[in-house]
């Protein structure tokens, strides 16, 4: 079903705009209306320059009070004239927008696997189950990859994992704040991190668990297409059920043009879902 | 206020729309999609095109569908859509009529599809029926209907036959004389037009050396071709002035400015898309900013405008 819920127009004010390694940009905004009805998964749809007559969609990373949060890499016209934008500037944003993560009470072991600008939406789903992780409700593990250095400063976890490899220990630091494990992977050699693909650290994970712990994991994913592949594989491997955020080149954001679609499987065959409103996050198994 | 957005009152073929905003087939899906937006209201446009709609369920084209371009975008959708008998017996009945006229499009690949589209539209509640003949014949090698006078005329006699509500043909640009096109539908029974449609174009990944739209070519929106669309509607009206033939004037408005243009050159209502997919909320500061203009004019109504380009004295 696609997700009916207001939408606003809001234009929201740069409250710090910072740059890192490679090309990325961490970017708070005071969005009152969307940062109160944002949920995991939600994006916005960003004027990133009045002198481009499209909007980008841009996956939500986190949101506190008023103010809501983006992780976002330079990769076109868009998104480089976004990084121009200061402190002080609005920008307008339409959002909330699109069908979140639904985590499922009785899979507790979440398994988040996050790659480059699809981190953002794991830190908000992190974020949104430290509370219930805190209650035992659930046992949320996040592994993050990335190519460039990391849009933060890695540290040593405080929270152990099992079947982690040796010196497989760098986190992300908030995660460890809010009681979140995380661990990092790359192919690039950077300390505490896993050197490889997300996928096989998570599969190495998925080894270690019981066979009982292993009928409680559900995995939510965000990143590059192949890598979505690569999780869409390893779900279906260890027959577990999977939500991935998509993307893909979008005009209104709202629904009204059908441009940003998807090839879906359904019970009645194969349909084209719109990644904006049916989606971003879809089943695994749907759509590969 | 009240009196204000009387002034913006159109009739359109005896339709009575609210201001002579019209939102465009394609951008709106099945005319409740922007209802999401906070804000956003069917009551502020005169009447909603509903997506394209052909007699069987189309899955449309392969992605990427839509991509940006210098002032405006290229799609190439395929007509995605449910078919004609799913929107009018699942669709219309969740439209609210009280806000907004809705008039559906009506596509097909054969001239007796748009006859047979027609024929279940007539037997619905929409208010009106605009003829996409933008579609390639599939029984003439794909030649586009519309890019030829003689085949627009046959498809607009064939949806004629079947209809007494009012028939707006959309016409293309990509093709050589729009007025001749534009006299051949008007004696084939068309009551009105939309003019224009997009114009072809394409786009190339020079890294990848593929076409970036799955179909290779879309259509290109927005701003871009504004100057063409203004020219087109003032050629079309050079014909249509004659039958007393009102037109849709559309292609990269965004502004008041634009649509009093439009206006000006022969248009009595006016297209709003690609502006939608920027700011939702364009129809409320167009029709404030065409109110603004017929005050500062002292004009009482907006179809004192319509047609009303001033010679040059030279």
């Amino acid at each position: 079903m696609s997700n009916r819920n207001t939408m606003f127009v809001e234009d929201a004010e740069v409250i710090s705009h910072k740059a890192y390694a490679g090309g990325q940009y961490v970017l708070r905004v005071k969005s009152p209306e969307i940062a109160r009805r944002a949920e995991p998964g939600s994006f916005v749809h960003v004027s990133c320059s009045p002198a481009l007559p499209m909007r980008r969609p841009l996956s939500i990373m986190l949101t506190q009070d008023e103010y809501v949060d983006f992780l976002y890499k330079v990769v076109g016209e868009g998104t480089r004239l976004l990084a121009q934008r200061t402190p002080g500037e609005t920008i307008s944003m339409i959002g909330p927008i699109g069908v979140p993560f639904s985590p499922e009470s009785t899979r507790p072991r979440t398994l988040l696997i996050g790659g480059g600008v699809g981190i953002p939406p794991m830190v908000f789903l992190a974020q949104r189950l430290a509370g219930l992780a805190r209650a035992g409700e659930f046992k949320p593990f996040a592994i993050l990859g990335s190519e460039v250095p990391f849009p933060f400063d890695s540290q040593p976890s405080k929270i152990i994992v099992p079947n982690m490899p040796d010196g497989v220990i760098a986190s992300m630091p908030l995660l460890d704040d809010w009681g979140i494990a995380s661990r990092l992977a790359s192919l690039q050699g950077y300390a505490g991190c896993y050197e490889g693909y997300v996928t096989d650290l998570a599969r190495l994970w998925l080894q270690g668990l019981t066979e009982q712990q292993r009928s409680e994991v559900e995995i939510f994913s965000c990143g590059p297409h192949p890598m979505l592949e690569a999780v869409a594989s390893l779900a279906r491997e260890f027959q577990l059920p999977c939500q991935v955020s998509l993307e893909e080149f979008m005009a209104c954001a709202v629904g009204g043009c059908a441009g940003c679609v998807v090839k879906v499987k359904t019970d009645t065959g194969t349909e084209m879902k719109r990644v904006c409103v049916d989606g971003p996050v879809f089943e695994a198994s749907q759509v590969f | 206020m009240m009196r204000d957005q009387q002034k913006l009152k159109t009739d359109f073929c005896g339709m009575q729309f609210n201001t002579p905003l019209v939102l465009l087939s394609g951008c709106v899906g099945f005319g409740e999609e922007y209802t999401r937006v906070n804000g956003f209201s069917n009551r502020d446009v005169g009447a909603v095109c509903l997506k394209g709609t052909t007699l069987e369920k189309r899955l449309g084209n392969a992605p990427h569908r839509v991509y940006e371009t210098p002032a405006g975008m290229l799609n190439s959708i395929g007509l995605q859509n449910p078919g004609s008998r799913h929107v009018v017996d699942n669709i219309l009945p969740t439209l609210d009529f009280s806000e907004t006229r809705f008039i559906a499009n009506v596509s097909g690949s054969t001239i007796e599809e748009y006859r047979q589209v027609t024929e279940i539209f007539d037997d619905s509640p929409i208010d009106a029926i605009e003829i996409n003949i933008s579609c390639p014949n599939v029984k003439e090698g794909g030649v586009v209907f519309g890019n030829d006078p003689a085949m627009s005329a046959r498809v607009v006699e064939a949806c004629r036959s079947v209809t007494e509500k009012p028939l707006i043909t959309k016409l293309s640009p990509n093709q050589t004389n729009i007025a001749e096109n534009a006299q051949r539908c008007i004696d084939a029974g068309s009551d009105a037009f939309a003019v224009i449609n997009t114009l072809m174009g394409m786009a190339i990944d020079v890294d990848e050396r593929t076409a970036i739209l799955g179909n290779t070519q879309g259509g290109l929106s927005g701003p871009a071709i504004k100057p063409v669309a203004l020219l087109k509607v003032h050629q079309v009206y050079q014909v249509c002035r004659k039958h007393n033939i009102p037109i849709i004037g559309q292609g990269g408005i965004v502004t008041a400015n634009d649509a009093l243009e439009f206006m000006i050159a022969g248009a009595s209502a006016i297209g709003i898309g690609t502006a939608l997919f920027y700011d939702p909320l364009v129809c409320q500061k167009v029709n404030a900013g065409l109110v603004e203009y017929l005050n500062r004019h002292k004009m009482s109504e907006i179809s004192q405008l319509v047609g009303s380009l001033r010679p040059h004295d030279n």
